[in-house]
């Protein structure tokens, strides 16, 4: 099947277009869906022109959801080093999670945040493609099973490396944990906190009109190709405050021409203002 | 060996792959002129230093790539723990958090299958101890292709299930001890 037309008839009979997407990543992901649905090639361009529920499962399925709670556990105390001075000079901040999935890595921080006397001046704004994560980002329950080893492996790395003299967090503030039904809640005073909403990162339009101090965007732009991962750095960059901080997946690296217009920290991509020749 | 007849090495390995790799890297010669592509089953819940140890070992540089990195010869890469890793046609490695293949993040088959499209026949294919079968799918893409396919002999191995896949599906061109291994790699560079 010729993926690129495919992916043109997509773009002209849905909102979603996935044509800046990797080649190959996103040619695995069709497969998989065709694979899994069992489908023709004829029976799939048929539902993509006539069932909308269909086009919604299948943003799901051809985006990669992987997230954990306190993913990449030593991450966290190391970012959070780095920028809490300049969360703490300030009254307010702002944070965006943009794909942020079923949620996981939006509590995760928001529990830090209040560990560190933070949340209250915290507003945080999560965004995915899928209508379906949006929802389960607002919902905010997972599967315990799948997270009991991840809390227990964060509970480790800050007995190691205690943040702001945190070295140990009570987790029953933060979750409803129901063993016999497999579910970890995240409790209500958390979730509705959040504004979640649905946002595709390849409209270059920002969902948001003011800026933000911190932007998550962690294993996202790995599926998108080098033109569209430098649109989305460029809107990311307009919407941070001078001195606002992003954050990427622990394998990912920024490149090219928006490498000179942040500053890397250990783990952290500071916003700079200053035009420095270092493109490489 | 015809100088210029490969341009990369991939090794997929599992259980008892770590001091088998050790042992490779330590031996390989400085000068060994093409990217070796190593992608190992390792535990996600365990910082295991794997790729500080293998640096320890290794004469060449190892590198966890990030996404999008070019690949180089005469370095070492490690698929980073919780990544699939891919070959793309440009020549840079590619990334990826989707779901396990073979109860495996990173998979073997994922990173052999890869380059086995990108390499063709100039690709040299090495699967190692381990106690699964991942690897066995990306092996026979690389045969299909006419690349050069190597399973560490079973006799040697720690658990020999992963090498005894790749043989059901394709007559591999070689079944080396790790030493053999070693010396089929090292007459490459001369």
């Amino acid at each position: 099947m010729d993926f690129k037309h495919y992916l043109q008839v997509l773009k002209e009979n849905t909102p979603y277009d996935f044509s800046n997407y990797s080649d190959n990543s996103i040619k695995r992901r069709l497969q998989k869906v065709i694979a899994d649905n069992d489908l023709t090639i004829d029976e799939l361009l048929e539902k993509t022109q006539n069932d909308k529920g269909f086009i919604e499962r299948l943003v799901e399925d051809i985006t990669v959801n992987t997230t954990e709670l306190f993913r990449d556990p030593e991450l966290w105390p190391a970012f959070y080093e780095k920028l809490l001075p300049m969360l703490k000079g300030k009254k307010t901040f702002n944070i965006w999670h943009a794909g942020c999935s079923s949620g996981m890595e939006v509590y995760s921080n928001m529990i830090l945040l209040n560990e560190l006397g933070l949340l209250e001046k915290a507003r945080i704004f999560a965004t995915d493609i899928s209508a379906n994560m949006v929802r389960q980002c607002k919902n905010g329950s997972y599967r315990y099973g799948f997270n009991k080893m991840q809390l227990t492996d964060f509970k480790a790395v800050l007995r190691k490396y205690p943040l702001n003299g945190i070295s140990a967090i009570d987790f029953s503030k933060y979750f409803e944990i129901d063993e016999a039904s497999d579910r970890i809640t995240v409790k209500e005073f958390l979730r509705e906190k959040v504004d979640v909403r649905q946002h595709d990162l390849v409209q270059s339009n920002p969902p948001f009109y003011h800026k933000f101090d911190i932007i998550f965007c962690r294993n996202v732009l790995i599926y998108f190709n080098a033109n569209l991962q430098s649109k989305v750095y460029q809107m990311f960059h307009k919407q941070l405050y001078p001195k606002g901080a992003m954050i990427l997946g622990n394998h990912e690296s920024l490149t090219g021409f928006y490498n000179t217009k942040f500053n890397k920290n250990g783990p952290v991509y500071t916003k700079s203002n200053s035009f420095h020749f270092k493109y490489h | 060996m015809v100088k210029g007849a490969y341009k990369a090495v991939v090794i997929g390995g599992s259980a008892g792959s770590f001091s088998v790799v050790s042992k490779l890297l330590s031996q390989l010669r400085e000068d060994f002129p093409l990217p070796v592509i190593i992608c190992l089953h390792r535990l996600k819940h365990v910082r295991s230093g794997l790729v500080e140890s293998i640096r320890l070992k290794s004469k060449l540089e190892v590198i966890e790539p990030n996404d999008k990195e070019p690949i180089k010869g005469g370095k070492v890469y490690l698929a980073p723990s919780n990544y699939h890793m891919f070959i793309e046609y440009d020549g840079t490695f590619s990334l990826s958090t989707e779901e396990p293949l073979n109860h495996s993040r990173p998979s073997i088959d994922h990173t052999l299958s890869s380059a086995a499209y990108v390499y063709r026949n100039k690709l040299i294919g090495i699967v190692l101890t381990g106690a699964n079968k991942d690897g066995a799918k990306g092996m026979k893409d690389i045969a299909d292709k006419r690349g050069h396919t190597i399973i560490q002999d079973p006799k040697t191995c720690e658990m020999d299930t992963m090498p005894k896949s790749v043989a059901r599906l394709i007559k591999p061109n070689e079944v080396l001890t790790p030493e053999g291994i070693v010396k089929f790699l090292n007459q490459l560079a001369l």
